[in-house]
């Protein structure tokens, strides 16, 4: 269940603090001073900033590229395909391969360590809420 | 230009757009009622359905984020302007990416129902301030985008009738603007997802039936789609050259540049989109849904480049540019020449629906802005009942879908691509740099993020003001007048660096305060330690 729903016998709790924040170690900090999760932010933010550059990055280049050198751009490649097209063809590629790389990474590096850590962040927070670690039952269907 | 009634739509396909128009908003209202929030519950009406799969998930995000801008601009775009066009269409696409690699899942997991409580949580101190400063950010672009939508059903209501008149023009506006504020003052997101649902399946099917029927024309080869575009096209090979329409000169290069940064940086940052990646309930499925509307928008946008170039080659640049100079024509136009009177009804009653599908989404959007962060957490401190918020958020949409209206019949002459662009341009300078800095950077302050805010949002508009748009050449707003000192249309260039700066400022220049909320946070965004 969601502490984003109130329950009827509480009064509606909007602002959005921390109810612990006030007393000095708290799960969350415990688990921020944590190695894995330190790890664990490390390569989120290493790989966000390496396939945006790569991605967004490329893409602005390919921008200047067309702007400013259009003679290499319109080197003609095979029929009337040049090489600012086939770049441009080629930046969707290269959006399928990041973002490819992206859930397979998550999936498999980012995940497992990501649940482990909330379920440590249960273990210390006794008595809130149950179902922290567990991964969703629920399964979806394709529609 | 006066000229376009007849050369778009005959008779048949003018009704045809009618009644098909008609029966999709009568199917969607009564369902957006069907599907409408029961309960008095705040978290509904933001936020919708949470358990959805993670298609329709992706499909509502496609609808949110693809205006009718991409389906009639950008592929005319592509048919007047060739490789400037498809770079546009590109520039679409990329953006995705950023929500796919940066926002959508630290966002997910520190939010709630508004960016605004995200930065509250973020920044503790301060946040009333903060909640104003970002209100009055995603006011402005909501209004900005919403305008140019209702005046873009105007220029497309141009397209059947000609020149409107005013009782004409008056009544388009208020017709959709009426619809609009039904389905998200009455559907609440629900039923704006369910329109947008709609939307993308239908944008989705008619951008594909239409490409298949171009590629199967050229026997599906796109060298023969490329030799018949720069035949027809009375440029030549230059019309698979860059430079076309912005490489007159360096000023007019640097103003591309700046367009393509506005449109990288400030699509992934629109607040209607960024809302509906709140909705998804665990992580799992926002990843999904998010590669699922990475997948469609770009298959939507290579489609819209075939589809433009299409037009080049079956309908020719020349005749394009003698119905609509700007080029919104070309697909009609070349669902004239492909489809017959079936294809172009289908595909303006499309263009329709997709006005009033990001219409319905940029009203709730900005409704929830006013009432959650305004009226809950401003005005009433967070004491506000469930209730009682509800009927403001209900009674905020109405009041801006009227805004929108009043504002779009005074300026409905506007060009819409300038008041899209100035919409991402804040959108990227302002609501980009404290997302980023509050998700990313330890140190950043309640200081910082108001900088980056109203300086974005300040920086850009009185860019705009000063730009050729609005002043110093024929097709400005006062062409008469000349203060335009900023020889670019776009600001983002500028602004864009100057609303990070600003964040940045602001935060150092700030003495150290006690120690920051930053490390639960970070937990939180990454590990979602308390969000599922």
């Amino acid at each position: 269940m969601s502490n984003y729903f109130t329950r009827p016998d509480e009064p509606p709790a909007y602002s959005p603090r921390y109810p612990e924040s006030t007393s000095g170690s708290t799960p969350g900090r415990s688990i921020h001073d944590h190695p894995e999760f330190q790890s664990l932010r490390n390569g989120y933010r290493r790989f966000a900033a390496v396939s945006t550059a790569l991605s967004v990055g490329g893409f602005l280049l390919y921008v200047l590229l067309s702007n400013f050198a259009p003679g290499i751009m319109n080197q003609p490649l095979a029929g009337r395909l040049t090489l600012g097209l086939a770049l441009g063809l080629g930046q969707f590629a290269v959006m399928g391969v990041t973002a490819w790389c992206y859930v397979r990474r998550m999936r498999t590096q980012f995940d497992p360590v990501a649940r482990g850590l909330r379920a440590q962040a249960e273990q210390r927070r006794p008595g809130t809420q149950s179902t922290y670690g567990t991964p969703s039952a629920r399964e979806y269907r394709a529609w | 230009m006066v000229s376009i009634g007849a050369g778009v739509a005959d008779p048949f396909s003018r009704q045809l757009t009618f009644v098909l128009f008609l029966s999709v908003v009568v199917v969607t209202l009564f369902a957006a009622l069907l599907i409408a929030p029961q309960r008095d519950e705040v978290a509904e009406f933001y936020l919708g359905n949470r358990e959805m799969s993670p298609l329709r998930n992706g499909l509502a995000m496609c609808g949110d984020y693809l205006s009718a801008a991409t389906l009639l601009g950008s592929t005319g775009l592509v048919a007047l302007t060739g490789y400037d066009g498809l770079l546009y269409l590109c520039g679409t696409t990329v953006a995705w990416m950023m929500v796919l690699l940066v926002i959508a899942e630290p966002l997910r997991n520190s939010g709630r129902f508004t960016l605004g409580d995200t930065l509250a949580l973020r920044l503790p101190q301060g946040g009333r301030a903060v909640r104003v400063a970002l209100s009055l950010c995603t006011l402005t672009i909501c209004c900005l985008y919403l305008v140019a939508q209702l005046v873009g059903s105007v220029a497309l209501l141009t397209q059947f009738t000609g020149v409107p008149s005013s009782t004409t023009r008056t009544l388009c506006v208020v017709v959709i603007g009426t619809i609009v504020i039904v389905y998200a003052s009455l559907g609440g997101m629900p039923g704006a997802t369910f329109i947008q649902i709609v939307k993308a399946v239908m944008l989705i099917c008619g951008v594909t039936v239409a490409a298949v029927m171009v590629l199967n024309r050229f026997d599906w080869n796109v060298n023969a789609l490329l030799d018949a575009a720069t035949d027809n096209s009375g440029i030549g090979q230059r019309f698979l050259e860059p430079g076309l329409r912005y490489g007159a000169s360096t000023t007019s290069k640097l103003d591309f540049l700046s367009l393509q940064l506005a449109i990288v940086l400030g699509l992934a940052a629109l607040p209607h989109v960024m809302m509906r990646l709140l909705a998804p309930r665990s992580t799992n499925v926002l990843r999904s849904s998010v590669v699922w509307a990475a997948g469609l928008v770009g298959f939507v946008c290579l489609a819209a480049g075939v589809l433009g170039l299409g037009a080049t080659a079956l309908v020719g640049r020349d005749n394009i540019v003698d119905t609509d100079p700007k080029g919104d024509a070309a697909v009609l136009l070349l669902a004239q020449s492909i489809g017959g009177g079936v294809l172009t009804a289908l595909l303006s009653c499309l263009a329709f629906v997709t006005l009033l599908a990001v219409a319905a989404g940029l009203t709730l959007a900005a409704a929830s802005s006013l009432a959650h962060d305004l009226y809950g957490e401003v005005v009433r401190k967070g004491r506000a009942t469930q209730a009682e918020e509800l009927g403001v958020a209900r009674l905020a949409a109405v009041l801006i879908g009227v805004l929108g209206m009043a504002l779009a019949l005074l300026s409905w002459e506007t060009n819409v691509s300038t008041l899209a662009f100035l919409a991402f341009a804040i959108a990227a300078s302002a609501l980009l740099p404290t997302l980023l800095y509050s998700l990313f950077w330890r140190r950043f302050n309640s200081r910082g993020a108001l900088l980056s805010l109203c300086g974005g949002l300040v920086c850009s508009v009185l860019l705009v003001v000063v730009s050729p748009v609005v002043s110093s050449t024929p097709s400005s707003i006062y062409p008469e007048s000349d203060f335009a000192w900023f020889p670019l249309q776009n600001p983002g260039i500028v602004s864009i660096p100057a609303g990070f700066l600003l964040g940045w400022l602001g935060t150092v220049l700030t003495r150290r305060q006690e120690p920051s909320s930053y490390e639960e946070f970070e937990v939180r965004a990454l590990v979602g330690a308390d969000a599922e």
